[in-house]
């Protein structure tokens, strides 16, 4: 398929610290790609470049096979961006607010219209558009700026933590719409809601120190831990003593306790039985067996070193 | 209705706190001219300058350092000049709503008013010089991430409007040197142009292009300073 997005070999410094560390990739057209990864990992920023909020040190990014640097006033109107923070005119309408942009956009006066009232239909915020932003909830706020980085219909939608603020069906609401835009608008956006990134996603990159740690589906992403489950014992009491001789059991991998609960990893289910076995003397009060996700992934052990 | 009030009483209190108490000082110019009369345009000035002020902070300085709508306006398709001349079109319009307001309440006090293409000359005079300060606040505005940093600057500012550009008092009355250096101000030479047209029907064409030259450049390095701010 037809790239949407490129960057090749692209850089960005903020005094001595390297933010983004010689990024190369692609992204097709229509596609949905979620970015997670630690604090300070880069997310944001990588957002801010292949948005033009801030120019790349090294490197190029390509728009529709345009560079994004040399050709921006072409390829800038491909763009919707949506920061993290909340950025509307606190002083104007939300109506007002997502009106200007249109303007500022140069889309006529009937399109705008039209186009306002569908996307405010579409997000469930027709009540919301006559008031002052400094009156409206930020979870609202938040779906009105997707509805203002969607009013020039942009090809491509950057968005940094797209459901921030929102409750749950604020949440389904947006994440429904989103969705139903899958295939006709490229969307990349950060999360730090796994859960999120789980459920609806194409490709996942995930960012560590700037650079791309791992690539790909989700099932993907997962499939060499596919053999693998989560196990989680809650004791009455989880002695020191008790956790030591546990953590020792054979095939037991990361093991972590927290309060009398301990947390640990095993590729067979005969593990479970032999921590079971060596713990029969102490009174148990919970049990959990689990398939591996996302947040097991992101756990800084495996991202770095894999389950061991 | 605010703002309506305050485009009033606005030039009501300059009347009072300076042409009242100036007009008994200094009775009449060294040309002559009646003192309510030869303040007038600079009056004008004080109050464009004013309203430029809160026009730049309201919509550049303010959205950019609350981070209110400043970003998105900065990835729509139009490069950082322009973006700059928007904003400066948009101070010079409310400005001469200002101005026009200004110009009919202090034309009550006015002991003969001035014909009709005088105001038209004040107000295309209002225009340039709303261009060019405009681009002098824009400078700050873009340069300037602290509040109180920006109001010193703004105050510093005004004073010098007020006191540097030959507004209250010719520039004879300065020291020799500094009157000459204050007189080739850009603000300065465009308000001595302004007079020379309105009471001695004389143009200095200099005095009026070397100034809106000068804005222009302004405007193009304005643009290059946003730009740079904003590493885009």
């Amino acid at each position: 398929m037809e790239a949407s997005i490129t960057l090749k070999k692209v850089g960005k410094l903020i005094g001595d610290k390297t933010i983004l560390a010689s990024l190369t990739f692609g992204i097709e057209r229509g596609s949905l790609v979620a970015i997670i990864g630690d604090n300070e990992a880069g997310k944001s920023m990588l957002l801010k470049v292949i948005s033009g909020v801030e120019n790349q040190e090294f490197g190029n990014v390509y728009i529709n096979g345009l560079d994004l640097r040399k050709r921006r006033l072409s390829v800038i109107s491909s763009i919707g961006f949506v920061p993290h923070e909340i950025d509307l005119d606190p002083w104007l309408t939300l109506e007002q607010n997502v009106r200007f942009m249109g303007l500022m956009y140069g889309v006529d006066i009937e399109t705008l219209n039209t186009r306002m009232i569908q996307l405010a239909r579409d997000f469930h915020i027709i009540p919301h558009l006559k008031r002052m932003v400094q009156d409206i909830s930020p979870g609202i706020i938040k779906k009105g700026m997707i509805l203002r980085a969607l009013i020039h219909d942009p090809d491509i939608l950057i968005m940094d933590e797209p459901t921030a603020f929102m409750d749950a069906e604020s949440y389904r609401q947006t994440w429904d719409f989103l969705l139903r835009l899958k295939g006709k608008k490229t969307m990349l956006y950060v999360s730090q809601t796994l859960s999120e990134v789980e459920e609806a996603h194409d490709r996942i990159l995930v960012l560590e120190d700037g650079k791309i740690t791992l690539d790909g589906s989700l099932d993907k992403l997962l499939g060499s831990t596919f053999d693998y489950h989560q196990f989680q014992i809650e004791f009455e009491e989880l002695s020191d003593d008790l956790f030591e001789k546990l953590s020792n059991v054979p095939k037991v991998k990361n093991p972590s306790r927290i309060g009398n609960s301990i947390h640990f990893y095993g590729r067979e289910r005969n593990v479970f039985f032999a921590v079971l076995n060596a713990a029969a003397s102490s009174v148990m009060k919970d049990i959990s067996v689990n398939k591996l996700g996302l947040q097991d992934l992101m756990d800084a052990k495996f991202a770095r070193d894999g389950i061991h | 209705m605010m703002t309506f009030s305050f485009m009033v009483i606005l030039p009501l209190l300059l009347h009072i706190s300076i042409t009242m108490v100036m007009k008994n000082i200094l009775v009449r110019s060294l040309d002559q001219i009646p003192y309510e009369l030869w303040i007038f345009p600079g009056i004008i000035l004080i109050i464009a300058s004013m309203s430029t002020f809160s026009m730049i902070y309201r919509d550049l300085f303010d959205l950019r350092i609350h981070k209110k709508s400043f970003l998105p306006m900065t990835l729509a398709p139009y490069s950082k000049t322009q973006l700059i001349l928007g904003f400066l079109i948009t101070s010079i319009v409310e400005t001469t709503v200002y101005v026009i307001v200004a110009m009919a309440v202090l034309t009550v006090f006015l002991p003969t008013p001035f014909h009709i293409s005088t105001y038209f000359i004040i107000l295309i005079f209002t225009f340039f010089y709303t261009f060019i300060i405009g681009n002098i606040i824009i400078t700050f505005s873009v340069v300037t991430d602290r509040i109180s940093i920006y109001l010193s600057i703004l105050l510093t500012m005004f004073l010098i409007i007020l006191f540097g550009t030959g507004i209250l008092v010719e520039f004879e009355f300065y020291p020799k040197t500094i009157g000459i250096i204050l007189s080739n101000f850009p603000l300065s030479m465009f308000l001595s142009s302004l007079r020379e047209l309105i009471f001695f029907n004389r143009i200095d064409w200099l005095q009026i292009f070397i100034p809106i030259m000068v804005a222009i450049g302004w405007t193009w390095v304005n643009g290059y300073l946003l730009k740079r701010k904003l590493k885009q």
